[in-house]
């Protein structure tokens, strides 16, 4: 079969021709994009003036603030970039400034918006632009249709800095409409120590997933006041497991003496061996030397982690711990070989190969 | 007239720091990348420098350890003020081994910058 010449001419210029208008459309794209940016580098560059003269610690040698309010639109793009770069009164009079311009009523008017994205772009704008108010407008979001509209509202709670939106955020941990607990973990600690008292009420709350994090939260913080309502959530047999091994956990990184009492109870009396794993671990950072025969004891315990915590935490508690874990060492059956293994890991950087299913 | 040289890739950081530096009476100028950073300290010998860590080309500590190793020993005592979201303790650690005179955290306040860039320079320096 031959084809007609003129054909494949005809379709060599067509598929010429389509290359080139691509490549037109392509270069077109980057010109006008490049155009746009520098048009809107240049913008920036005039307005900045007007910021600067906002930000001037001498008012009555600047621009007048007539100026300052009537400037186009842009001006609110730089000042919600530069807001979050900058904090004190700084950031109090950009606020302010965001405010007199009509930039938050507007936010606040958009988040009853029909769209989610506007909904959206309005709490997370609040979170940067109005400070301790507005929270009430910004929690009702926490329950949005739209997860993503959600976890903008979780966010923009944590960078507005109000304490009040504690119990907001932890209400947004469980039902129907649940946030991830890392959202919202993440938006509690933008909140600060400020949050302390509110996360340390909590604990004693309705959801489960919300005292676990509570209890994660109060340990990353260090909170020492917060031990003793760890202690009790640790004691509480009737208490989720979950629960238990986040509060012992955060004991372990609070580090108080008090803690040991609870910690070992938990790991001699537990049936979990995670629970009992973790107050192992827990003891082990703490590093009180009357947690050296309870841990000691753990060395026979039927689970394997659970003697290799043990074995670590005894190494962890300085010359006793090792003195006892070499003891175990030279004696026979498994824990012999866990208190080795935990003394390889003391004296070289050799890792322990952890059982399948351990995390 | 003291002389700061401000180095930071972002411009609208590094022009309000020049601006509000500016109306301290100093001198103020102003690069956007670690290389060109080093260059405009070598040619311009500031008596001080601000510094952005994450930079392109060079980042903030490269150019603060350049500056410490210069063969010209005023240059490498030139005080450096790093300003940086990277302010955690090991961070702080890094930057002093670097060779940071001091450290001021992203988000910033100007007024602290002012104070810091004040007590960095000689009495005299900044007019009130």
């Amino acid at each position: 079969m031959t084809v007609p010449l003129g054909g494949v001419l005809l379709a060599g210029a067509a598929v010429t021709a389509l290359i080139i208008v691509l490549l037109v459309a392509v270069a077109t794209v980057h010109l006008v994009r490049g155009r746009r940016a520098s048009r809107d580098e240049r913008r920036k560059r005039e307005l900045m003036p007007l910021v600067h003269a906002v930000l001037d610690d001498d008012p009555d040698d600047g621009i007048p603030l007539s100026d300052v309010l009537g400037a186009p639109a842009d001006l609110d793009d730089i000042v919600l970039d530069l807001l979050p770069q900058l904090r004190g009164s700084d950031r109090e009079t950009l606020r302010r400034l965001l405010a007199e311009r009509g930039v938050v009523s507007k936010a606040v008017a958009d988040l009853s918006a029909r769209t989610p994205w506007r909904r959206g772009r309005a709490v997370s704008l609040l979170g940067s632009a109005a400070g301790t108010h507005h929270v009430a407008g910004m929690a009702a979001l926490l329950a949005d249709r739209s997860l993503e509209v959600r976890c903008a509202a979780a966010r923009a709670l944590g960078k507005a800095g109000d304490p009040g939106a504690v119990a907001h955020l932890l209400h947004a941990v469980a039902g129907e409409r649940a946030l991830p607990t890392g959202v919202v973990g993440m938006a509690l600690l933008d909140l600060g120590t400020t949050a302390l008292p509110m996360l340390r009420d909590a604990l004693t709350g309705e959801h489960g997933a919300s005292r676990a994090l509570v209890a994660e939260l109060l340990g990353v913080h260090g909170d020492p006041s917060a031990a003793p309502a760890l202690e009790d959530l640790v004691r509480d047999a009737r208490e989720d497991r979950g629960v238990r091994r986040t509060a012992a956990a955060a004991l372990g990184r609070i580090g108080s003496p008090t803690s040991t009492e609870p910690l070992v109870s938990a790991l001699t009396n537990s049936t979990d061996p995670r629970l009992q794993r973790t107050a192992a671990e827990a003891l082990g950072r703490i590093g009180d030397p009357t947690a050296t025969i309870p841990l000691l004891a753990g060395l026979a315990d039927d689970d394997v982690t659970v003697r290799a915590a043990c074995a670590d935490a005894l190494a962890a508690l300085g010359a006793e711990g090792r003195a006892s874990l070499e003891q175990v060492a030279a004696g026979p059956g498994a824990a012999a070989a866990d208190a080795q293994a935990a003394l390889d890991e003391l004296d070289g950087p050799v890792r322990r190969p952890q059982p399948a299913g351990v995390a | 007239m003291s002389h700061v040289l401000v180095v930071d890739d972002d411009p609208v950081i590094a022009d309000l720091v020049a601006f509000r530096l500016g109306r301290l009476g100093l001198e103020v100028s102003v690069e956007s990348d670690g290389e060109a950073g080093l260059a405009a300290a070598r040619q311009l010998r500031p008596d001080l420098v601000v510094l952005d860590w994450m930079m392109p080309r060079m980042n903030g500590l490269e150019v603060c350890a350049a500056l410490r190793s210069d063969a010209d020993p005023a240059l490498a005592r030139t005080p450096v003020l790093l300003l940086t979201a990277k302010a955690q303790e090991p961070d702080l650690e890094r930057g002093f081994a670097a060779g940071a005179t001091d450290f001021v955290a992203k988000p910033f306040s100007t007024r602290e910058l002012i104070s810091r860039v004040t007590a960095a320079l000689p009495p005299g320096s900044v007019s009130a």
